[in-house]
């Protein structure tokens, strides 16, 4: 493992075990990321995103979930580490905005005191002090009428206040990492766009690194300098923001940006969506796991997938992709 | 042709703060005059800044909470639990809700199947067929039943739970479905199918829609109409050509302005909207955009523009608009420097 880099994953597998047996949420995942880097997280919904990034926080139940491989954090290995240090880790070096914002406030306190109890906790800071920490972050993020809305409950926001007031949570302890699951779905373009700049602006100041769960795909050109893109719980295709997206190699990243919705569209016309559905996460899956969908389909899809092919600065996991290039 | 939906001039204001006698101290004005109407099979986009009033609106509709002014009507029906109101439990039928917050609105102690099976047996579908109809839905919204049924809500991915929602406001069969960004947690694959989806069921069965939504992509291709609201009040609404092709209000105009590009190479230089956000608590005079406006002259600030039509039916609130009984006024006065 280099020494710069923020994070390193190695062969990450998660595994919930539910009452109709395991389910395979997450498999032989690897990445890694430099300070200052910002990763965008793009795939299907379902694939695996929300429960990798919960990984890197080590939110997911113990006794429910298996964990395997092995996710370095500023040097420090994650999964042996003691809850006390974990949970000095949490909001401090790593931050999370979570996709559902109801998850990351409780509904009994307002939003402000859940601010300032983080600040105070993690930064040892006076509460008078906390508080005006927490009121500049809801400046920072645009909430309007900031100082009132420090004490508010989430549910007097609306949602893409409690989203802006989530982000500002994150970022208050000014964290190394920010893991950020769709944070600007909720919002309204021209305040996403502010939201984009603001976190950018961040990174820049604090030297912090992302990453960028989102559908949209504009929002991963707008801020990532690499993306990766998930399928049933795998990484597919990962490489540089523009290359990816300007010449996808992987079939379901093709029929991923083909479905995309693009201005001034025919309204008549349906969306060319990719037919079929993915695949059931209950079983092991071996082969390429995109094969019952890909209009590529050989009989060496079916075969025990290779790892992922490298080519360059971009890697994809299909055996037909790389021949193309 | 008359309207399904009509709504009059519908205002909400939330008391806010609390005085020592626990008394709120201030009002937000969630939702203020806000009226339109939509026809049968037709369906409305409703775009605007986060916190106008969007979901205010859509809760105002389904009797989640009660106006404090305005009318709503269902083919001039008005429904309340109040005498000579039609009952609240009629208008569900008829209206059915997807939340915004998918995570929210589902009973955590349900699964998945007895979620989407509840509705159809309160209105006396039996039990057997409701959940036949639950598995139905969860194919059509591209959930495999087999794997899903018995699931809780915290066992599925947030675009899962999305599905789920919008099964189960399906299940009733109502006429008028309000999505609540009920498309923004998917991937765009499963976005266009569920959209062919809303397609597909809005030709078979008639249905109407009224559709709330940020993705400004999505809403030009899924809307007939489209409206636009700032602050609790809507700024312009009109035919979705008409209103993407030729924006009229300023708001509208940064909104659209805003969206980032699709493609790398066309990577925009964004003219960020200026100006703090808007406080409902204390919304600015005249014109509500006014203070972030580029076009804003001295009577915005003084007076509150009228809605004008642009050409057609396509309207805007906006002095600039020739159509302004104030436009000359607008004209003659000096711009305000910034
Ligand atoms: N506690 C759990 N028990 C069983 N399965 C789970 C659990 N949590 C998540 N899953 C499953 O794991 C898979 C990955 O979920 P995850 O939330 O990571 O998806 P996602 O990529 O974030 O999708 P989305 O874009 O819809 O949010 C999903 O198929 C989901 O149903
Ligand atoms: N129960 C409540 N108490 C106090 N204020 C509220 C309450 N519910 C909503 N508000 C306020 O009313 C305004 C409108 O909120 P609403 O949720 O309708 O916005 P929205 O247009 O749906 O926004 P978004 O796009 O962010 O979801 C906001 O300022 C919000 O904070
Ligand atoms: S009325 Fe005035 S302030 Fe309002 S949008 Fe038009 S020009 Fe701008
Ligand atoms: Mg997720
Ligand atoms: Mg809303």
């Amino acid at each position: 493992m280099s020494a710069d880099k923020l994070i390193d994953v190695r062969n990450l597998n998660v595994t919930f075990k539910g009452e109709e047996g395991p389910v395979y949420a997450v498999s032989d995942v690897s990445f890694d990321l430099a300070a200052g880097e910002t990763l965008a997280l793009l795939g299907e919904s379902g694939c695996g995103k929300s429960v990798t990034m919960k990984s890197l926080m080590r939110l997911h139940p113990a006794h429910k979930t298996r964990i395997e491989g092995q996710i370095n954090i500023d040097g420090v290995d994650l999964l042996s580490m003691r809850p006390a240090a974990l949970s000095a880790m949490r909001g401090k070096t790593v931050s999370m905005v979570f996709q559902e914002p109801m998850l990351a406030f409780d509904p009994v306190y307002t939003v402000g005191d859940q601010i300032i109890e983080s600040v105070m906790r993690h930064e040892g800071f006076s509460r008078v002090d906390a508080r005006k920490r927490a009121l500049e972050m809801l400046e920072r993020v645009r909430i309007p009428s900031a100082a009132k809305r420090l004490d508010a409950y989430p549910h007097e926001m609306s949602g893409g206040m409690r989203q802006r007031a989530m982000i500002a949570l994150a970022l208050a302890c000014k964290p190394k990492i920010l893991l950020a699951d769709e944070p600007t779905t909720a919002l309204d373009a021209t305040v996403q766009i502010q939201v984009l700049l603001l976190l950018k602006e961040l990174q820049r100041e604090l030297g912090m690194s992302m990453i960028f769960v989102t559908h949209d795909v504009g929002v991963a050109i707008e801020v990532a300098d690499r993306t990766a893109v998930m399928y049933a719980g795998r990484i597919i295709e990962e490489g540089p923001v523009d290359d990816v997206l300007s010449n996808p190699w992987h079939p379901y990243t093709q029929g991923l940006l083909g479905a995309t919705v693009h201005p001034g569209m025919d309204r008549k016309q349906a969306l060319p969506a990719i037919p079929g559905s993915p695949p059931q996460l209950t079983r092991q899956i071996t082969e390429c796991a995109f094969a019952a969908r890909c209009s590529y389909r050989t009989d060496e899809c079916m075969k025990p997938m290779p790892a992922a092919y490298q080519a360059q600065t971009r890697a994809v996991r299909c055996i037909h992709a790389l021949a193309e290039v | 042709m008359t309207a399904l939906l009509r709504v009059q001039d519908l205002k909400k204001y939330f008391p806010v703060g609390k005085d020592l006698l626990g008394r709120p101290t201030q009002v937000v004005q969630a939702v203020d005059g806000v009226s339109f109407s939509v026809e049968k099979g037709r369906t409305l986009g409703i775009v605007g800044e986060s916190g106008c009033g969007k979901s205010t609106t859509a809760r105002l509709l389904m009797h989640l909470i009660e106006p404090d002014e305005g009318r709503i009507s269902i083919r001039g029906k008005e429904f309340g639990n109040i005498s000579g109101r039609h009952p609240v439990a009629e208008l569900r039928r008829q209206m059915q809700m997807v939340f915004q917050d998918s995570y929210a609105s589902l009973n955590p102690r349900l699964t998945i199947e007895d979620s989407i099976a509840f509705g159809p047996q309160i209105h006396g579908v039996s039990e057997r067929e409701a959940r036949q109809q639950a598995r139905d839905l969860l194919e059509k919204v591209g959930l495999n039943p087999n794997v899903f049924v018995r699931r809780y809500p915290h066992e599925l991915s947030g675009g899962q739970r999305q599905r789920v929602n919008i099964a189960r406001a399906l299940a009733i069969k109502p006429e008028i479905v309000l999505l609540d960004e009920a498309v923004s947690a998917l991937d765009k694959s499963v976005q266009a199918q569920v959209l062919n989806l809303l397609s597909d069921l809005k030709k078979e069965f008639g249905l109407t829609y009224l559709f709330i939504s940020h993705d400004l992509n999505v809403v030009q291709y899924i809307s007939d109409d489209v409206m636009v609201m700032y602050l609790g009040q809507v700024v312009e609404s009109g035919p979705v050509e008409q209103l993407y092709q030729n924006p009229a209000h300023p708001y509208t105009r940064a909104l659209l302005s805003s969206v980032p590009s699709q493609t790398p190479h066309e990577r925009k230089q964004h003219k960020v909207l200026e100006g703090d956000p808007p406080n409902p608590i204390a919304p600015p005079s005249g014109c509500r955009f006014h203070p972030r406006c580029e076009h804003a002259r001295a009577i915005c600030s003084s007076q509150q523009p009228e809605t004008t039509r642009v050409e057609g039916l396509h309207q805007a609130a906006c002095f600039m608009l020739p159509a302004n009984p104030n436009h000359e006024k607008y004209i003659q006065l000096q711009e305000v420097s910034a």
